[in-house]
C-alpha cells in the first residue's frame, strides 16, 4: 500500500504544506508573502474548477460567478448584519453551495457546450444585475449604496482580526489562513479524485454502458461534485474579500475567468497536481510580464491556445508521457468516440 | 402606431445583424461540434478592417466591405489550420477547441487593441440620412443592414440547398463518417465552413460597429447573443438559428422600449435560461438519442 496513489498524493500535499509553512520564517518580505497569499486563493479556485471541468466533465463556466457569490455574500453578511468575518465567510461558503445547486439543477440536464454557454450567461446576468442596479438600498456617509453594491461594490466590512493580533505583520496571518485553505481544498480534491465519486466518473468514461447499467447516474454524481466543490470556491471568494477588504463587480470579469482557465489547462485538465502547477507558473509569468503589460493578454491567449493544441494533457501530462517508455505513443490517436448523433 | 413601427424597424435591424453572425456559428457547430469563441475577435476584425480600408487606403465602401470579409475568412481559415485540424478526432475535442478559440479570440482582440488603440472610433462605412415613413424616420443605414443581411441569408440558403458544396456540408453535419466514406473531403469542407463563417462574422462586425461604434472588445456581447440564439434554436440548426435571430432581435427591441436599454440583455438571458430548462435541446432541436 506504500505505493498507493492516495497515500503518495497526501504525502506530497503534507510535505509541500510543511515547506510553505516555513516560508514566512525564512523571508519577511511582505511582497513575497502577499503574492503567495493571492496564489493560494487562485490555486484553490483552479483546483476546484478542475474537479468540475476535468474530473466530473461538467463544462461549467459558472465557477467565477460562484467565487463572486462567496465574496459578495461575505461582504453583505458582514456589512448589513454585522457578522464577524470568519462566521460570515463560512456562511457565505454555504450560500455558494446553495446557489451552485440551483445552477446545477438548471444546467446539468443539458449537454456539454449548452452547459458552457448557459453558465457563462448566468455569470453575465449576475454581473449586469449588480452593475445596472442604481436604486439606493442604504445611504451610508459615503453616499448611496445599492443592495448589491452597484458598480462600486463594498468596502469597510471588517477584517479577520490579524491587525489587532499581529500588528504590522498582519499579512503573515493571511498567508497562513490561505495556506490552510489550500491544504484543505487540495486534500478534498485528492479525496474526490481517488474516492467513490472519482471512480464513478472514471467508470462512466471508460465504459459508459457498464457504468450506467450498474446504476451509476452521471447527473446525480455531477451534482454532488458541483455542489461540494462550490464550498471551497465560495470560501476562496470569501477569503479574497477578507484579504483585500473590497468586493466589486470585477470579480465577474471575463479576463479573470480566462486566467484561471489557463492555469488549469496549462497544468493539466483532470490531473491532481496540474492546477496547482499551472497556477504557480501563470502567476509567476504574469509577474514577469508586468514590465511589458501590453503583451500580457497576447501572452495569455498564446499560452492558452498553444497548450491545448500541443499538450492536451497539460504540463502534468508531459511527465506521464515520458514515463510510459518508448515505442508506445500514448498520444497516438485513440479510438474515435462513440457517435452520438441521432440516427 | 408610430411606436410600433419604430420598434419593428429596430427589432428587424437587430435581428438581421444577429442572423448574419449566428448562421456562421450554427454552421460550424453543426459540422464540427465546435464552439468558435474567437467569433468576438472576428467581429471586431471585420469592423476595424472596413474602417481602415476606407480611411487609410481611401477605398470605396463596397471594396472595404469585401476586404473585411476577405480578412475575416482568412482568419477563420487560420483558426482551422492552426487550432482545429491538429485536434480533430482527438480526445476531448469539444473542450479543447473551446479553450483554444478563447485564446485565439483574446490574441485577436489584443492585436487590434495594439494596432488601433483603446479609444472608441466611428465606423466610416455608414450611410447618412433616412426616409420618413409617416411620422417615423427610417435611417438608410438600417435599410442597408436589413437588405444586406437578407441577401446574405438567401445566398447561404441557396448555397446550402442547391450546390454541390452545400450538399457536402449538409452531409458532413448529418454524419461525418458516412460522408467521408462517400468521398466527401471533410477537411476541405471544414476549412470552407470556417472561412465562410469568418466572412459572415466580419460582415456582421461592420453592421454592429456602424450602429454602436468600434472598440477592440466590441464583439464580446454580440458573440454571447449569437451563441444564445444558437442555443435557443438548438445548436447546429442553421434555418432555426436565422429565425430565432429575428425573434430575439424583435424581443430585445420590445424589452428595450418597455424596461429600458440597461435591462435588455439581463432579461433576455433570464428568458433564455427558462427556455432551456423547458426544452434542453433548443426550440428547433431534436431530442438526441445517445447510443453507446
Amino acid at each position: 500500500m506504500i505505493r498507493s496513489p492516495v497515500r503518495r498524493d497526501v504525502v506530497i500535499a503534507l510535505v509541500l504544506f510543511l515547506l510553505m509553512l516555513a516560508v514566512p520564517l525564512l523571508t519577511g518580505t511582505r511582497y513575497v508573502l502577499t503574492q503567495l497569499t493571492v496564489f493560494f486563493i487562485w490555486a484553490v479556485v483552479a483546483s476546484q474548477w478542475n474537479l468540475v471541468l476535468g474530473v466530473a466533465g461538467i463544462f461549467s463556466l459558472a465557477q467565477m460567478a460562484l467565487f463572486a457569490v462567496g465574496a459578495y455574500a461575505t461582504a453583505m453578511l458582514a456589512y448589513y448584519i454585522g457578522l464577524m468575518l470568519p462566521a460570515a465567510m463560512l456562511l457565505a461558503a454555504l450560500v455558494t453551495v446553495g446557489v451552485s445547486l440551483v445552477i446545477g439543477f438548471a444546467c446539468l440536464r443539458l449537454k456539454g457546450p449548452y452547459v458552457a454557454l448557459l453558465t457563462l450567461a448566468i455569470g453575465q446576468v449576475m454581473y449586469l444585475l449588480v452593475v445596472n442596479d442604481t436604486a439606493c438600498f442604504t445611504t451610508p456617509a459615503s453616499g448611496c449604496l445599492p443592495l448589491f453594491g452597484g458598480a462600486r461594490g463594498f468596502s469597510r466590512f471588517g477584517d479577520l482580526g490579524f491587525r489587532d493580533l499581529l500588528g504590522s505583520k498582519w499579512y503573515v496571518g493571511h498567508y497562513y489562513t490561505g495556506l490552510v485553505l489550500l491544504l484543505a481544498a487540495q486534500l478534498f480534491c485528492i479525496a474526490i479524485i481517488h474516492g467513490p465519486l472519482g471512480l464513478a466518473f472514471r467508470g462512466l468514461r471508460d465504459n459508459p454502458g457498464l457504468a450506467l447499467a450498474r446504476g451509476v447516474s452521471r447527473m446525480r454524481y455531477q451534482l454532488w461534485v458541483f455542489g461540494l466543490s462550490a464550498f471551497f470556491t465560495g470560501l476562496a471568494g470569501a477569503f479574497h474579500a477578507a484579504h483585500f477588504g473590497v468586493v466589486g463587480p470585477t470579480a465577474f470579469a471575463f479576463a479573470m475567468l480566462l486566467f484561471i482557465l489557463a492555469m488549469i489547462v496549462v497544468g493539466g485538465l483532470g490531473t491532481t497536481w496540474g492546477p496547482l502547477i499551472g497556477a504557480a507558473l501563470l502567476m509567476w509569468a504574469d509577474e514577469g510580464l508586468r514590465e511589458v503589460s501590453d503583451w500580457r493578454e497576447i501572452g495569455i491567449g498564446l499560452v492558452l491556445a498553444g497548450c491545448v493544441i500541443l499538450f492536451p494533457k497539460g504540463l502534468a501530462g508531459i511527465r506521464l508521457r515520458f514515463s510510459q517508455g518508448r515505442g508506445q505513443r500514448p498520444d497516438a490517436p485513440p479510438a474515435p468516440p462513440p457517435h452520438t448523433k441521432p440516427v | 402606431m408610430d411606436v410600433a413601427t419604430q420598434i419593428l424597424i429596430s427589432g428587424l435591424t437587430l435581428g438581421a445583424v444577429y442572423a448574419v453572425s449566428t448562421i456562421g456559428l450554427a454552421l460550424i457547430f453543426g459540422a464540427l461540434n465546435m464552439l468558435n469563441m474567437a467569433q468576438g475577435g472576428l467581429l471586431a476584425l471585420g469592423g476595424y478592417i472596413a474602417m481602415w480600408a476606407m480611411q487609410a487606403m481611401g477605398w470605396p465602401a463596397p471594396l472595404a466591405a469585401l476586404a473585411a470579409m476577405a480578412a475575416g475568412s482568412l482568419a477563420g481559415g487560420l483558426i482551422f489550420v492552426a487550432a482545429a485540424r491538429p485536434m480533430l478526432g482527438g480526445e476531448g475535442f469539444e473542450t479543447r477547441i473551446f479553450i483554444a478559440t478563447i485564446g485565439i479570440g483574446l490574441m485577436l482582440e489584443s492585436v487590434i487593441l495594439k494596432l488601433f488603440g483603446p479609444q472608441p472610433q466611428a465606423q466610416s462605412l455608414k450611410l447618412e440620412g433616412g426616409i420618413m415613413l409617416g411620422q417615423v424616420n427610417l435611417p438608410w443605414q438600417n435599410a442597408l443592414i436589413f437588405g444586406t443581411a437578407l441577401l446574405m441569408l438567401v445566398l447561404v440558403a441557396g448555397m446550402l440547398n442547391r450546390s454541390r458544396l452545400g450538399r457536402a456540408i449538409r452531409a458532413t453535419s448529418m454524419n461525418r463518417d458516412a460522408a467521408q466514406l462517400m468521398g466527401v473531403p471533410i477537411r476541405r469542407i471544414y476549412l470552407t465552413i470556417l472561412m465562410l463563417s469568418g466572412a459572415l462574422a466580419a460582415l456582421s462586425g461592420i453592421m454592429i460597429s456602424s450602429m454602436s461604434g468600434l472598440l477592440p472588445n466590441m464583439g464580446a456581447d454580440p458573440m454571447l447573443k449569437a451563441f444564445i440564439i444558437c442555443v435557443v434554436a438548438g445548436l447546429g440548426n442553421v434555418p432555426g438559428a436565422a429565425l430565432t435571430a429575428f425573434a430575439i432581435g424583435m424581443l430585445e427591441a420590445v424589452i428595450q422600449y418597455i424596461f429600458g436599454v440597461q435591462y435588455a440583455f439581463a432579461i433576455l438571458l433570464c428568458l433564455v435560461i427558462a427556455v432551456l430548462i423547458w426544452r434542453p435541446q433548443g426550440v428547433f432541436g431534436q431530442k438526441e438519442v445517445v447510443r453507446l
